[in-house]
C-alpha cells in the first residue's frame, strides 16, 4: 500500500493541533461535548454542501449559486410545508420540492455550461442573484416562520444535522473513492481531452457534477431552514465562500482533479473550529474574516509553494483554456 | 546578394543530455544575406544546435561567434540584442492587439508620456512597404489566419533590425497558398541582405529557397552542400546515411498480409480537406504504417475514423460493422488509441500509473455492486508496469512527473489490458529514448502477433520501416503511395513523401 | 478593431432597447432629470469598473472591492471623528488605504500566486474584518453608523444641479482608463498578460508588476468610490459596501469584457455600469418588487455571457474563412 507521508498526515496533525490549542486556551469551554457538539452542528451544512459542490471543484468548475441556491430551496421547503397546513406530508412535499429546485437548477448549470462552453464561474455569478432575487419574490421579502410540526424541526437539531453530514461525506466518498463515476470525474478534472480520448462523456459528467452540487445544496438549505425554523431569502447567502474556502483549505485545487472528501471536510471543521475558538475567545463573528482570510492565503500559498515545478506550466495552460471557457467544465 | 562573409558560426559544438551524445564536434556557419537550410531526421540534433545558438541551452564545449566575434548567449535576451530573431512554430503573437501593437510591444514610441499611435503606424507601414507583407498595420491579429500571424511575427524580428531570422518549420501549419507567400518573403528579405536558418524537413522548400544547407546526422556534420548540389535524392541520401539505408533495420521487404480485413475505410473526406477521399484496407495481424510529412492530414484521418473530430463523408468499418465514430463506442468496439500530443491528449498527470492504466478498462476491472475493487485494479496497474517495462516500478507515482518514455509506455499500458482488435498510435516514440523506443515497438510487434490491427503514424522514417509491415504513404491528404511488396528502403519512403514520384 | 467596434454598438443597443421598454412602460423615465440620475447611480459601480475591467483584461478578477471601500470609509470616519486632519488630507489618506489594499491584492495574486479568485476572497474577509476592528463604536460598544456630515465633505454629494460630482468623475475617470489603456505602455501590457503571458515574457514584459498595478488601480477607484459615496451618504457603516463586488464585474461582463482575458474596453464597462443603473431605476419606476431586479439582471447576464461566447465564435469563424478565403 501506498505509504503515508508527510503531506498525508499534515491534515490530521493541524486538526489535532487546532484541538490543542483551543483546549489550552479555554479549558474550560472548548472540551465539552456541548461545545463541540456545536462545532459540528454549524459546521455540517458546509460539510454537507461541500460534500456534493466537490464534484463541481474536482472538474475544476465553481458553483457561485450555492448559497442563494441553500436559500431558495430552505424557501420551497417552507412554504411547501406551510400549503400542506404544517403536516408530516407536507414535510415530506417539502423536502421533495427543495431537492427536485436543487436538481433543476444544477441541471440548467450543467446544460448552459457544456451546450455554450461558457466559463462556470459567469453563469453561477449570474444565477446567484436570479436564485436570490426568486426568493425573494416567492417570499414577498418576508420572513416566513415555521415552527412545527416536530419532524421539521428536529432536522436542525443535533444529531440530526450531523448525521446528515456524516451521510452526505459518506456516499460522496465512495461515489468518488469506490465508483467508475468518481474515477471519470478526477480524470476529466484532470485533462479533459485525454479523458475525452478514453471514452468518458466530458458533458454528461460535468453535467452530473452540478446536478449533485445542487442535490447537497438543497439538503443544506432544508437544515439550515430547520435550524432557524424559517424560510427567508437571505438565509445562505455567503455560504458559496465558506464552502469554497472549506474546500480550499482541505486541499482541492480550483483547477481540478485535485482534493479529497475528507479532505473538504477537513477544511469545514477548520473553518467551524476556527469561528468556535474565536468566538469562545470573545471575537466578535464580524472579524473572524480576518483570521480566516490569513488562514487560506497562508494554506493555498503554501501549497503553491510546495507543488512540483513541473506541473507548473501545464497548470498555467490549463488555466487559461479554463478561463477562456474552453474546456467543458 | 550573398557574399562570403560569415555573420554567425558555431564551432566544434558538443553536446549531451544525461551521457547521451547529442551533439559531436559540430559546425555551422550562416553567411550574411543567404538562406541557409538545416535538415536531418528526427532526432539529428537540429532543435538542439538552434537551442544553444538561442540560448536556451547551455553548450558542453565550442564556440560561437557572431559578426566575427565570440559571444557568450545564456537567454533569448542576449541573442536578441545581438540581431537574431527566431520564429517559433509555437506562435508568440497577441490576438487582441494589432499588428503595429504587437510589432513594438514592449518598446512602443511615445510622446509626451503616451505612445504614439501614428508613428508606430506609421513606422510599421514603413515596415511593411519595405519587406512588401501583405499586412496592414492596424488589423488587430485576432482577425488573421495562422499565415499571416507569423509574417506579424517575423516583422516584429525584423523590427529590431534583425540580421539573422530563424524559422523553425514555419510552413508547418500553412496553407499552399500561404507557403508560397511565405517563400516570396524570405526570397525579397535575403534580397535586402537578411540571413536566415530554415529548418525544414521538406525537401521541396529546401530546393526552393536556400542558397545552403547544412545536413546533420545523428548529431554530426553530414554535409554542407550548395544549392546546385542540392538534389533530392542526394540530399536524402545525405541525411539518411547510405551505409544506413543498406544496413539491416533500415530497409525491409514489404509483405502484404492476406488474413481477413479487419478495418475497412471508404472514401474518407473532411471539411477542410485534411483528407481528402481516402480509402484503405487493413489486415487482421498487420502493422500499417502510415508515412508522410507533417501535415499531410494522417493524424486527423485517424481522429476522424476513432470518433474525436468529425468527418465529412465515408465509412469506416470494423469486420464489416460500421463504427459510430464516437471514442466510447470505438473502444467498445474494440479500437485503441494512443494520441499524438501525449502531454495533452495522452493521459492524466495528476493521477497515477494504477489509475490512468485502469481509465479505459472499468467494464473489465472486477467490481462488488457498483464498488470498483482496488486490489484488481491495481494488480492491473502492476501488470502493465511488468508488461511494459516502466521503471521506477511505482504504480503510485503521478504519471506527470514521470519521464516522456514512461508516460508514453502507460498510455499504451492502458490499451493492451483490453481486447483489442486495432490499435492506433500516433507518433508513438516522439520525444523518447531510444531503450523505451525498442520496447515500446516489440510491445507493437507482439499485439499483431496476436491479430490485432496496429496502425502507427511515424514521421519517423527509420521507425516506419522498421515496424510496418506494409506502408502507406499520405501528401496533402490523399495516400499516394503504397508499399506492400519488395523492398523499401527510408529514401523510397521520403521520396514518395516528398512528391518525388517516379 | 471591428469586432470591438460591433459588440460596442450590441451593448448600446441593448442600452437603447431597454430605455425604450422602460420609457413605453413608464412615463417619468425618459426624462433629462431621471437620465442624469441613472448616471449618478452608475458612478460608483463604474469608477470601481475601470480598475476591475483592467484586472480582467489581464485574465484576473477581483472579489474584494466593496470591502475595500468599506475600509477606506471606515478609516476616514475615524479621522473625521477623533482627529482634526483637514478634509482634503483625510481623502488622501483614504486614497492612500485604497492603494494599500490593491498593493495587498496584487502581493497575494502575483507573488503568492494564489488563484485571484480565492486570493481576493481571502483579502475581502481580511478588508471587512479590519473595517470592523476600526469600526466607530458609541458608548456601549456598540457598531452604528458613523455621520461625516462635514459641510465641505458634503459637498461631493452635489453636483451642478442635477449633473452630479460623482457624474463628472465618473466620465472623467472613464475618460482617463481608456486612454491608459489605449495611449500607454501599461494599457498595452495589460492585453499582452491578458492574452498571451509567454508572447509578454518574450517582449521584455514584466507580468507581475503589470498584474500588482491593474490591482492596485482597483483599489485606488475603490477608494475613489467609497469617498463620493460617503459623501454623498454624510455617513458609514462597517456593511458599507458588501456585496457590492458584484456589480463592477457585472458591469464589466454586459460590457463585453471577456473573463478569459485579453478582450475588453472602459468604454463597454461605462456602458455596462449605466445599464445595470437604468434597469434599477426602471424596476422601480415600474413600481415593481425589487427583487424582480436581481432575475432581471441574472438573466441578462446569463444571456450576453451565451451572447458573447456564440459572437465570438462566429467571429473566429469568419476570421478563419476569410483567412481560408484569401488562399482560394
Amino acid at each position: 500500500m501506498k505509504k503515508l507521508s508527510v503531506k498525508d498526515l499534515s491534515k490530521p496533525i493541524i486538526l489535532v493541533a487546532f484541538f490543542l490549542i483551543l483546549t489550552i486556551l479555554r479549558p474550560s469551554s472548548f472540551l465539552t461535548v456541548g461545545n463541540l457538539g456545536n462545532v459540528l452542528w454549524s459546521v455540517s451544512i458546509y460539510g454537507v454542501m461541500v460534500s456534493g459542490t466537490i464534484f463541481v471543484f474536482l472538474l475544476g468548475g465553481i458553483d457561485l449559486s450555492i448559497g442563494t441556491l441553500c436559500g431558495l430551496t430552505g424557501v420551497t421547503c417552507v412554504m411547501t410545508i406551510r400549503a400542506f397546513g404544517y403536516t408530516p406530508a407536507g414535510v415530506i412535499a417539502g423536502i421533495a420540492a427543495a431537492l427536485a429546485v436543487g436538481l433543476i437548477a444544477g441541471l440548467i448549470h450543467g446544460l448552459i455550461i457544456t451546450t455554450f462552453r461558457v466559463p462556470a464561474f459567469l453563469v453561477t455569478f449570474a444565477t446567484q442573484t436570479i436564485y436570490l432575487g426568486l426568493s425573494m419574490i416567492l417570499t414577498n421579502n418576508k420572513i416566513l416562520d415555521c415552527t412545527s410540526p416536530a419532524l421539521f424541526t428536529s432536522i436542525g437539531k443535533n444529531p440530526v444535522p450531523i448525521i446528515l453530514m456524516a451521510v452526505a461525506a459518506l456516499i460522496s466518498w465512495y461515489v468518488l473513492r469506490k465508483t467508475e463515476t468518481g474515477r471519470y470525474v478526477y480524470a476529466v478534472g484532470g485533462n479533459d481531452q485525454a479523458a475525452a480520448i478514453s471514452g468518458i462523456s466530458v458533458r454528461k459528467i460535468t453535467i452530473m457534477a452540478y446536478m449533485i452540487s445542487g442535490f447537497t445544496t438543497a439538503i443544506g438549505g432544508i437544515i439550515l431552514s430547520s435550524m432557524t425554523q424559517q424560510g427567508m431569502a437571505s438565509n445562505g447567502s455567503g455560504y458559496e465562500q465558506y464552502v469554497i474556502m472549506a474546500g480550499v483549505i482541505g486541499g482541492i485545487s480550483l483547477l481540478g482533479g485535485e482534493g479529497t472528501v475528507p479532505g473538504a471536510i477537513f477544511g469545514a471543521m477548520i473553518i467551524g473550529l476556527l469561528q468556535n475558538g474565536l468566538n469562545l475567545m470573545s471575537v466578535p463573528s464580524t472579524q473572524h474574516g480576518l483570521v480566516r482570510g490569513l488562514v487560506i492565503i497562508a494554506a493555498v500559498g503554501f501549497d503553491a509553494l510546495q507543488r512540483d515545478t513541473k506541473f507548473q506550466s501545464w497548470l498555467a495552460k490549463r488555466r487559461q483554456a479554463r478561463a477562456a471557457g474552453k474546456s467543458a467544465a | 546578394m550573398a557574399n562570403n562573409e560569415i555573420i554567425l558560426e558555431a564551432k566544434n559544438i558538443y553536446k549531451s543530455f544525461s551521457g547521451v551524445p547529442v551533439l559531436q564536434d559540430v559546425h555551422f556557419e550562416v553567411r550574411k544575406g543567404e538562406v541557409h537550410a538545416l535538415m536531418g531526421e528526427n532526432g539529428a540534433g537540429k532543435s538542439t544546435l538552434i537551442k544553444i545558438i538561442t540560448g536556451v541551452y547551455s553548450k558542453d564545449a565550442g564556440s560561437i561567434w557572431w559578426e566575427g566575434k565570440e559571444v557568450q548567449v545564456n537567454s533569448y535576451a542576449d541573442v536578441q540584442k545581438l540581431g537574431i530573431a527566431c520564429i517559433y512554430q509555437e506562435l508568440s503573437v497577441e490576438p487582441p492587439l494589432t499588428v503595429a501593437q504587437n510589432v513594438f510591444l514592449g518598446r512602443e514610441p511615445r510622446k509626451f508620456g503616451l505612445i504614439d499611435h501614428r508613428k508606430m503606424i506609421k513606422d510599421t507601414e514603413e515596415l511593411i512597404a519595405r519587406y512588401g507583407f501583405p499586412l496592414k498595420a492596424d488589423e488587430l491579429v485576432a482577425n488573421l489566419g495562422i499565415g499571416l500571424r507569423q509574417l506579424v511575427e517575423i516583422l516584429k524580428g525584423l523590427s529590431c533590425d534583425s540580421k539573422l531570422l530563424i524559422m523553425d518549420e514555419p510552413t508547418a501549419s500553412l496553407s499552399g497558398k500561404e507557403a508560397e507567400s511565405l517563400f516570396e518573403i524570405i526570397e525579397k528579405l535575403r534580397d535586402q541582405g537578411v540571413s536566415i536558418i530554415y529548418i525544414s524537413h521538406r525537401l521541396e522548400e529546401v530546393y526552393r529557397l536556400s542558397d545552403r544547407l547544412t545536413v546533420l546526422r545523428n548529431g554530426q556534420n553530414a554535409a554542407v552542400l550548395n544549392h546546385e548540389q542540392i538534389e533530392p535524392r542526394l540530399v536524402i541520401k545525405t541525411m539518411i546515411g547510405k551505409e544506413v539505408d543498406e544496413s539491416a533495420g533500415s530497409a525491409k521487404e514489404m509483405r502484404k498480409n492476406n488474413n481477413e480485413v479487419v478495418l475497412d475505410v471508404k472514401n474518407f473526406s473532411d471539411e477542410i480537406g485534411m483528407f481528402k477521399d481516402v480509402s484503405f484496407q487493413a489486415h487482421r495481424g498487420e502493422i500499417l504504417g502510415f508515412g508522410g510529412l507533417i501535415g499531410a492530414g494522417r493524424t486527423e484521418l485517424m481522429r476522424a475514423i476513432y470518433g474525436i473530430d468529425k468527418h465529412k463523408s465515408g465509412t469506416a468499418t470494423l469486420n464489416g460493422v460500421e463504427l459510430k465514430y464516437s471514442p466510447k463506442e470505438s473502444i467498445k468496439a474494440g479500437f485503441g488509441f494512443v494520441p499524438e500530443d501525449r502531454r495533452n491528449q495522452g493521459f492524466i498527470p495528476l493521477l497515477s500509473t494504477v489509475k490512468n492504466v485502469a481509465l479505459t478498462n472499468y467494464d473489465i476491472v472486477k467490481k462488488n455492486g457498483t464498488s470498483i475493487s482496488d486490489k484488481d485494479e491495481r494488480d492491473m496497474g502492476i501488470r502493465a508496469i511488468k508488461q511494459i517495462d516502466i521503471r521506477p516500478d511505482n504504480p503510485d507515482k503521478e504519471v506527470g512527473l514521470m519521464s516522456g518514455g514512461n508516460q508514453q509506455k502507460v498510455v499504451l499500458g492502458k490499451w493492451i489490458q483490453r481486447d483489442l482488435k486495432v490499435l492506433i498510435v500516433d507518433e508513438p516514440t516522439a520525444g523518447i529514448d531510444v531503450g523505451a523506443k525498442d520496447q515500446i515497438y516489440s510491445i507493437l510487434e507482439d499485439l499483431a502477433s496476436q491479430g490485432i490491427v496496429v496502425i502507427i503514424v511515424t514521421s519517423d522514417l527509420q521507425e516506419l520501416i522498421r515496424v510496418s509491415h506494409r506502408i502507406l504513404v499520405m501528401r496533402k491528404g490523399s495516400i499516394i503511395k503504397e508499399f506492400d511488396s519488395g523492398i523499401v528502403t527510408q529514401s523510397m519512403v521520403l521520396e514518395a513523401g516528398s512528391g518525388i514520384v517516379d | 478593431m471591428k469586432q470591438q467596434t460591433l459588440r460596442r454598438f450590441i451593448s448600446l443597443g441593448m442600452l437603447v432597447a431597454l430605455c425604450i421598454f422602460f420609457s413605453v412602460l413608464s412615463k417619468s423615465f425618459l426624462t433629462p432629470n431621471n437620465m442624469l440620475e441613472i448616471v449618478r447611480d452608475a458612478a460608483v459601480p463604474g469608477i470601481i469598473g475601470v480598475g476591475v475591467t483592467y484586472v480582467i483584461i489581464t485574465s484576473g478578477i477581483d472579489l474584494s472591492t466593496g470591502a475595500t471601500m468599506a475600509l477606506v470609509a471606515m478609516v476616514m470616519a475615524n479621522i473625521y471623528k477623533y482627529t482634526l486632519i483637514p478634509i482634503p488630507i483625510m481623502i488622501l489618506i483614504g486614497i492612500a488605504v485604497g492603494i494599500v489594499c490593491g498593493v495587498l491584492n496584487g502581493l497575494v495574486v502575483a507573488k503568492l500566486h494564489l488563484p485571484e479568485f480565492i486570493g481576493t476572497l481571502a483579502t475581502m474577509g481580511i478588508f471587512r474584518a479590519l473595517t470592523y476592528i476600526i469600526a466607530v463604536k458609541d458608548a456601549n460598544g456598540t457598531i452604528s453608523s458613523v455621520a461625516m456630515s462635514h459641510s465641505s465633505y458634503a459637498i461631493l454629494g452635489k453636483g451642478f444641479g442635477r449633473i452630479y460630482f460623482v457624474s463628472i468623475a465618473f466620465v472623467v475617470i472613464t475618460i482617463i482608463g481608456q486612454i491608459i489603456l489605449k495611449y500607454t505602455r501599461f494599457g498595452t501590457n495589460l492585453y499582452a498578460v491578458g492574452a498571451n503571458p509567454k508572447a509578454a515574457e518574450l517582449s521584455g514584459i514584466d507580468i507581475a508588476k503589470t498584474r500588482i498595478i491593474a490591482y492596485i488601480v482597483v483599489g485606488f477607484c475603490a477608494a475613489i468610490g467609497a469617498i463620493f459615496t460617503t459623501g454623498r451618504l454624510q455617513s458609514t457603516t462597517a456593511l458599507l459596501g458588501e456585496g457590492f463586488e458584484f456589480n463592477p464585474i457585472a458591469a464589466s461582463v454586459i460590457g463585453g469584457v471577456s473573463l478569459a482575458g485579453g478582450y475588453g474596453e472602459i468604454i463597454g464597462t461605462f456602458i455596462g455600469a449605466i445599464f445595470m443603473a437604468a434597469l434599477e431605476n426602471g424596476v422601480l419606476k415600474l413600481q415593481m418588487n425589487t427583487a424582480y431586479q436581481y432575475v432581471i439582471k441574472g438573466a441578462i447576464i446569463i444571456l450576453v455571457v451565451i451572447f458573447d461566447a456564440w459572437f465570438n465564435s462566429v467571429m473566429e469563424k469568419k476570421a478563419q474563412e476569410a483567412a481560408a478565403g484569401k488562399e482560394a
